[in-house]
């Protein structure tokens, strides 16, 4: 009993172990079954998943977009340029590489420690960038040698070259690395390598030049090796911009201002608002700046006290002198001080308070009337009639003719001069406004500061009789313009004034008249500021270079035709000497240029 | 005396959890991108420190393991307590307790307990009275405590291996398959109750198991990744050293849990089922010292050896091919960690101490 119990329960131990062993071994036989479905089945589909974790992105860069003139004339290109790369892994010995190299293409001493030094740092497969757009010849040469050179390879790039080089420069700029603070910048995310536009258009409109970004994935290995590309999307190119500026009517201004040492002349279309020309002296050459290396020009370039990288056109201040004497006359019309008849003596000075206040012509004009005034730019008659209108309201019909403000035209740092009133002299300079000082702004003199290409709108708004003109740097971009009655009749009375500038003997500017192809304007002279610290330096360079500084600025400003105004322009040639005799020419032979387009 | 029985040691079983070892060691190399540190030196060191234990706890007498086996069970379940309150105390959930400067997981060593109180129990009841239910107050009483104290840790993998441990070991000395039925059938009903101890983040794990793909970087994400090592390893795996899943990290756990990935993706289909296959065989050494053993103490501790050794495997690698909710269970041996280790090779002591001692007569009177 006792012993058949026992055999019982080891009967049953027997058993239930069998069967324990039964559930465990068919249990594991799952799992083998779950990882032959895991690694043999379906391996390939977790092959690839796995080899998405190692796919690698390579950003594409995109070609910048060229921009053109009205005509299509390029004017910012993208030249294919070849560079040289050369892959360690790929040569027997980079110094064996490198003296054949240097058969073809010179290798310095301190360029062949460079390259050595990097193949050191770097992995053996990643290519090393030894020579940066390698022309035609030597390009060549590497090619038909390429047996003789293995691991070297060329690979293309693209150089933003600027076809017409200083002409465009303050208008264009220029690209370049971006700095920390352009890194921010939602178009060059993902490309921190890619130059983008430091200055001008090319900055103004990085968002639509600089394109889309492709990529490419390419499949790496564990040590970061490329093994074979996956999938590529190409990257877009930066769209096309075609400014508003006429290449030809440009570079013959740029010629121009040549024979000056500082100047700037602006061409618009009246009709349509677009600038056709803004030039701007000294320049600098945008393809130097791109072409490292170019220390010894930039260093150069911040070494010219004149300011080459300075677009005078929108970043220069003048005083505007006797151009402005057209807003003082239309205030004084409209607002009833005098009408056509009105005359004022000028006997070449007037007292004021305890002061003296001299005309250009130290005898005097005479009896002068507005138009006279205008036409032989009286500063007599202007003290007269800005002393009775106060600084205000000269002001307030400067700001209606475009001063004082700057426009929508794309371009950075643009400097929107001083049209002064009460108001802001008591806010800038903390004092009250004296009455002397608005004889002084009545002449265009004292706070009262334009940039040339202002006064070229002014200019427009005049000829265009009174029309809202907005100037724009964008071909075919113009809005019709609103048209403003408010100065309309005042409007013509001017425009005949600066007709007669031009036109009629004892103008200030009848000596560059056109007989074939009237043109109206007027002529400035401002007066610059004696700066006497450098007065004292009796160094004979000095004394020249001073003499020069304290010439006084040329200005002209004028529209053609004058019976139907289609062009105005603003000339301003820095210590050119007087209006009429500097300026004055050279509005006079850019209209004879574009008349003859 | 000794000598004798050392060179009486099952010296194939020992073989074998060495060999499984080194493959540990071998795998931690890898996931430290081919170095020693800072696991597989450590891991080496460990098992070599827990075979000298394991060799010495075959040499005891066995009679004296029996004598103290409820006294062990005691014990380990006064550390297991222990860890609740310094959990408390500390004002966060533990699983770990220092002792002589090592920190070990009282919850692995009191799977050990577990299984030498239930075999001295069974191996004192007449067999007669095995079937009758008042018999099983007790077993149900060594099994239940652990269990609660482990799951409130929270400790989801570890409490449903000791309920399974004692499940196959109930099964072992007879109990009726109804009562399991029984059981089962109650626990479903008091699920409610047991969810009010299941943590948010297991309760997560759970559901990302039931559909792993739709929450790729939270908890299936691990499941995905794993899945990938394995699946990309293909036959014969990328080659040592070579598991690029491992080396860029995409794997969690690494060196713990999902160790087996990273084998399997290095050494493929065929180094998966050569691991399975020396557990296997490990396993069936215990079987065959139970079928060996004349004694029922000596039959249920191979047994239940072999059979907490088949739940890690089972659990791990069904966890980590997803057949099985990520629940945070080691691979003996092979996994880095020295709590289960150190467990398993106590538990490979007693095996190796049950064979030497295979037909002792008399237990009851030692």
């Amino acid at each position: 009993m006792f012993y058949s119990e026992q055999k019982k329960q080891i009967n049953l131990y027997n058993r239930r172990t069998f069967f324990l062993y039964l559930i465990k071994a068919s249990l594991f036989s799952i799992v083998g079954w779950r990882l032959y479905n895991i690694q043999i089945l379906d391996s390939n589909k977790y092959r690839t998943l796995s080899k998405k974790n190692q796919i690698d992105l390579e950003i594409i860069f995109p070609v910048r977009g060229k921009i053109l003139d009205r005509n299509n004339i390029l004017i910012a290109d993208n030249e294919k340029v070849y560079d040289l790369y050369l892959i360690p892994e790929k040569t027997k010995s980079i110094n064996i590489l490198l003296n054949s190299l240097s058969k073809f293409i010179k290798i310095d001493f301190t360029k062949r420690r460079k390259i050595i030094d990097l193949s050191k740092k770097l992995k053996k497969f990643e290519k090393i960038k030894i020579f940066e757009n390698i022309n035609w010849a030597t390009l060549e040469k590497i090619e038909s040698n390429k047996h003789n050179l293995n691991g070297v390879f060329v690979a293309e790039d693209y150089l933003r070259i600027y076809p017409y080089n200083e002409v465009y420069c303050h208008l264009i700029g220029y690209i370049s690395k971006p700095n920390e603070k352009d890194l921010s910048l939602p178009f060059i995310s993902k490309m921190p390598n890619l130059d983008i536009g430091k200055k001008g258009l090319e900055k103004s409109f990085n968002s639509v030049l600089v394109g889309k970004p492709g990529q490419r994935e390419v499949e790496v290995n564990s040590n970061g090796r490329v093994i074979r590309e996956i999938s590529k999307i190409k990257s877009k190119k930066g769209k096309e911009i075609n400014i508003s500026i006429d290449t030809r009517i440009q570079e013959y201004a740029m010629n121009l201002l040549k024979s000056h040492r500082a100047g700037s002349i602006n061409v618009l279309n009246i009709r349509t608002g677009e600038i056709l020309c803004m030039a701007s002296t000294p320049t600098y050459d945008p393809n130097k700046i791109i072409k490292k290396p170019n220390k010894i020009y930039w260093d150069n370039l911040l070494k010219n006290n004149l300011g080459p990288l300075t677009n005078r056109s929108i970043q220069g201040l003048y005083a505007p002198g006797s151009t402005f004497k057209m807003i003082v006359a239309i205030a004084a019309l409209k607002h009833g001080i005098i009408d056509t008849k009105i005359s004022h003596s000028c006997n070449g000075k007037i007292e004021f308070g305890d002061r003296l206040y001299h005309c250009w012509k130290i005898n005097g004009h005479g009896n002068m009337n507005v138009i006279n005034a205008i036409k032989q730019s009286c500063d007599v008659f202007f003290y007269e009639i800005s002393k009775k209108l106060g600084i205000d309201k000269i002001a307030s019909v400067a700001k209606d003719f475009g001063l004082g403000k700057t426009y929508d035209i794309f371009l950075p740092n643009q400097k929107e001069g001083i049209i002064p009133n009460k108001e802001w002299k008591k806010n800038n300079i903390g004092e009250n406004w004296y009455a002397g000082e608005t004889l002084i702004s009545g002449i265009g003199q004292g706070f009262v500061l334009t940039n040339p290409l202002q006064l070229a709108v002014m200019t427009s708004i005049i000829a265009s009789n009174g029309k809202k003109i907005r100037p724009t740097i964008l071909k075919n971009d113009h809005k019709d313009f609103e048209e403003d009655k408010k100065y309309t009749k005042e409007i013509k009375i001017i425009k005949e004034a600066m007709f007669k500038v031009v036109n009629e003997d004892r103008g200030t500017a009848f000596a560059s008249r056109l007989d074939n192809a009237k043109f109206a304007g007027k002529t400035g002279t401002s007066q610059v500021k004696r700066i006497t610290i450098l007065e004292r330096e009796s160094d004979e360079f000095r004394k020249k270079e001073q003499e020069w500084k304290n010439r006084d600025h040329a200005l002209f400003v004028g529209y053609s035709p004058y019976d139907n105004p289609k062009y105005s322009i603003s000339v301003v040639i820095e210590h050119g000497g007087s209006g009429a005799s500097t300026a004055a020419p050279l509005a006079k032979q850019v209209f004879n240029y574009i008349n003859k387009l | 005396m000794i000598f004798v029985k050392i060179k009486n040691l099952n010296f194939l079983l020992i073989f074998l959890l060495a060999l499984l070892s080194f493959i540990g060691a071998a795998g931690l190399y890898s996931a430290a991108d081919g170095s020693y540190e800072p696991w597989a030196s450590k891991h080496l060191i460990r098992f070599l420190v827990f075979l000298i234990l394991a060799i010495s706890i075959s040499l005891i007498d066995i009679k004296n393991i029996y004598r103290y086996a409820y006294l062990f069970f005691i014990l380990s379940l006064l550390l297991l307590i222990s860890v609740e309150i310094i959990g408390v105390l500390g004002k966060g959930a533990t699983r770990w307790i220092r002792i002589f400067g090592f920190s070990i997981q009282p919850s692995e060593i009191v799977k050990i307990t577990i299984i030498m109180a239930l075999a001295k129990f069974y191996h004192e009841v007449k067999f007669e009275n095995i079937k009758k239910i008042s018999y099983l107050f007790f077993p149900f009483l060594i099994l239940i405590i652990p269990f609660f104290l482990v799951i409130i840790q929270p400790d989801l993998g570890t409490s449903l291996s000791i309920l399974l441990l004692g499940i196959l070991i109930l099964f072992l000395v007879g109990i009726r398959i109804w009562k399991f039925i029984l059981g089962f059938l109650i626990t479903l009903i008091s699920i409610p109750v047991l969810l009010q101890f299941v943590k948010p983040y297991q309760k997560s794990r759970i559901i990302s198991f039931l559909n792993p793909e739709s929450d790729p970087l939270g908890q299936g994400y691990q499941l995905i990744q794993s899945k990938i090592a394995l699946g990309s390893g293909g036959i014969t795996g990328k080659g040592f050293l070579q598991g690029t899943q491992s080396y860029l990290e995409y794997l969690p756990e690494k060196q713990t849990d999902f160790i087996f990935t990273l084998i399997g993706e290095e050494f493929g289909f065929l180094g998966s089922i050569f691991i399975i296959l020396i557990f296997l065989l490990i396993i069936s050494i215990c079987y065959f010292v139970s079928i060996k053993s004349s004694h029922t103490f000596g039959k249920i501790v191979a047994i239940g050896v072999g059979s907490n050794l088949f739940i890690y495997v089972f659990m791990n690698i069904a966890m980590v091919s997803g057949l099985m909710p990520v629940v945070g269970i080691p691979l003996p041996l092979v996994s880095y960690g020295g709590s289960v280790m150190l467990s398993v090779m106590i538990s490979m002591g007693l095996v190796l101490n049950v064979e030497l001692n295979y037909n002792v007569k008399k237990f009851n009177y030692a």
